[in-house]
């Protein structure tokens, strides 16, 4: 942290500004806070983003329909997936686009572990900013475990576009949906051990408990989904306020906290990644037989009609929209991406620190689930 | 649901349309003065979520399209209701020459980050933002970068070609 300015306020105090990142094992990737302190008090907290702005939106206004896809995946590089969803069903419902049963499944196993794996992320940021270097450890060789699979079914560890409008590219490798249940469960083996070592942890409840308190009426005003607002108790989850995929075929809850903290937040994040997997045993168990695509004609001489529209899904983070226009042409005419970490990274976060100690910057940070790439796309 | 909010806000002010568009989407027209109205009576009538505002260039009119999006959060915490699957599209105009409007700021709090974007994006004027100060670029554009009449390719061609090569 670097001192940029210094200024008398009494003789006993004095005020300070203080640059927060990019560069700081307590930073989520390129992105940084300007902090006034008083002693080690926050007064003031002011975002700074846009060290990853790309213009994606614009870009996708010169490609093709199908030529965004490489785009749209980086937008959240943590979870392509969910992207590739909103964006292929935005399309799906200006179009008109319908997707095979089957497909909806398939579709809805893979988001799943998309979340789980990055769930694995956010607890190996979490974990490594608090010093649990095991735990840490462990989620990354879990999510790579994942990461294998995605390999297997896509040939691309990270950005798979595998979701495309009409269902999925192709469909599962014989006996791939044993290989995702071995996997889950060797996952889920080691659940005992990580509540052991860090959510049972004192260090971890000392450090995390009522820090960055924001509760449901300050969540609301300030357009908060996710977890942000369902560590406050509401159970506000877009697979099941509007389903979307077979979220609507099997029975799953949606796990909440009441106190709004830090500590809350993180435990609605291994909640649900618990969540998750159970899911996608009941999904699999479901499966059912057919077609995982319906071919509409050739993607690169799309015309999708004239007409706006506005599609939301629940990525891992929170509420992910899309509102897409086409003029009737063979490019968008108009996309914009309503991510989760738009309103949690600017508003939320600089609400969030005021009074907090420096120290906890990142936890707070962390906590709040915020993802660079996604505020400046 | 949405039938009947729009019918409240077609009777509450005047020169507003509204239809339904689509599974659950209600599509509002309204002029630039009473949008921040609507916005309030929209969130008073349980609209309470703003998920997003954009803006689209509709350059052959010579106009900006502003375009809100709300969303509603739930009623009780754990029943699903038909109410919080809808959205309401709520949209307005102002001229490509002098774009202005009111801040909705004092409505929804994170309208904040949003209406700074879209005044570096798009050079709309938000009147009464307490920071319109760049968010995310570093410096002045003579066009807003968003517009349709900012040409990307031309852009990077001027300025990565007055950068000479590693060889030369």
């Amino acid at each position: 942290m670097e001192i940029l300015n210094e200024k008398a306020v009494s003789d006993s105090t004095r005020e300070l500004e203080l640059y927060f990142g990019p560069q700081h094992q307590g930073m989520v990737g390129n992105f940084s806070i300007t902090l006034k302190v008083e002693g080690d008090r926050i007064k003031e907290a002011t975002a700074n983003p846009g060290y990853l702005h790309r213009g994606f939106e614009k870009l996708m206004e010169y490609r093709n329909w199908i030529q965004n896809f490489p785009l749209v995946c980086r937008v959240n590089v943590i979870e392509p997936g969910s992207m590739e969803m909103v964006y292929s069903r935005g399309v799906e419902r200006l179009a008109g686009i319908e997707v095979p049963e089957r497909a909806k499944y398939v579709r809805s196993i893979y988001l799943e572990l998309s979340r789980a794996a990055s769930h694995l992320f956010g607890l190996w940021a979490y974990s490594n900013m608090l010093g649990f270097d095991t735990v840490s450890n462990w989620a990354m060789y879990h999510r790579d475990l994942i990461l294998d699979l995605f390999e297997e079914l896509t040939g691309g560890r990270v950005y798979h576009i595998y979701i495309w409008p009409g269902g999925v590219r192709r469909d599962f490798p014989e006996s791939f949906p044993d290989r995702i249940r071995e996997t889950l469960h060797e996952i889920g083996g080691k659940v005992p051990d990580y509540n052991n070592t860090f959510f049972n942890n004192r260090i971890f409840h000392d450090r995390a408990k009522g820090i960055g308190t924001i509760n449901r009426a300050e969540a609301r005003n300030m357009g908060g989904t996710g977890q942000v607002l369902r560590a406050t108790g509401m159970k506000y989850d877009i697979r099941k306020v509007e389903p979307y995929g077979a979220y609507d075929e099997v029975p799953w809850d949606v796990p909440t906290r009441e106190d709004g903290d830090a500590y809350s937040r993180i435990m609605v994040v291994r909640d649900e990644l618990i969540e998750s997997v159970h899911m996608i045993f009941k999904l699999l168990d479901r499966l059912p037989e057919g077609s995982v695509y319906n071919r509409p004609a050739n993607p690169f001489k799309w015309k999708i009609p004239a007409g706006e529209s506005y599609v939301r899904l629940e990525s891992s983070r929170g509420e992910l929209g899309l509102y897409l226009v086409s003029d009737g042409g063979n490019r968008p005419y108009r996309v914009h991406f309503r991510t989760p970490s738009y309103p949690h990274g600017l508003t939320v976060l600089e609400e969030a620190l005021k009074g907090e100690s420096i120290s906890d910057v990142g936890n707070i940070m962390m906590s709040l689930y915020v993802t660079a790439p996604e505020i400046d796309r | 649901m949405l039938n009947e909010i729009g019918k409240q806000i077609e009777q509450s002010f005047a020169g507003v349309s509204a239809e339904t568009g689509g599974e659950y989407r209600l599509k509002v027209e309204a002029d630039k003065e009473s949008v921040l109205s609507i916005l309030g009576f929209l969130k008073n009538h349980s609209y309470d979520h703003l998920a997003l505002i954009s803006c689209v260039d509709r350059i052959e009119a010579g106009q900006l399209e502003l375009v809100y999006l709300l969303n509603s959060y739930m009623e009780s915490d754990d029943r699903y209701g038909e109410r919080e699957k809808g959205t309401i599209i709520l949209k307005t105009t102002v001229s490509r020459e002098d774009p202005e409007i009111g801040t909705a700021i004092h409505v929804f709090q994170n309208a904040e980050p949003y209406e700074r974007e879209l005044h570096e994006m798009f050079g709309i004027d938000f009147d009464g933002h307490p920071r319109q100060i760049p968010l995310f670029l570093e410096k002045d554009y003579a066009i807003p970068p968003f517009r349709k009449d900012f040409d990307t390719r031309d852009y990077v061609e001027k300025e990565l070609e007055s950068i000479p090569a590693v060889e030369d």
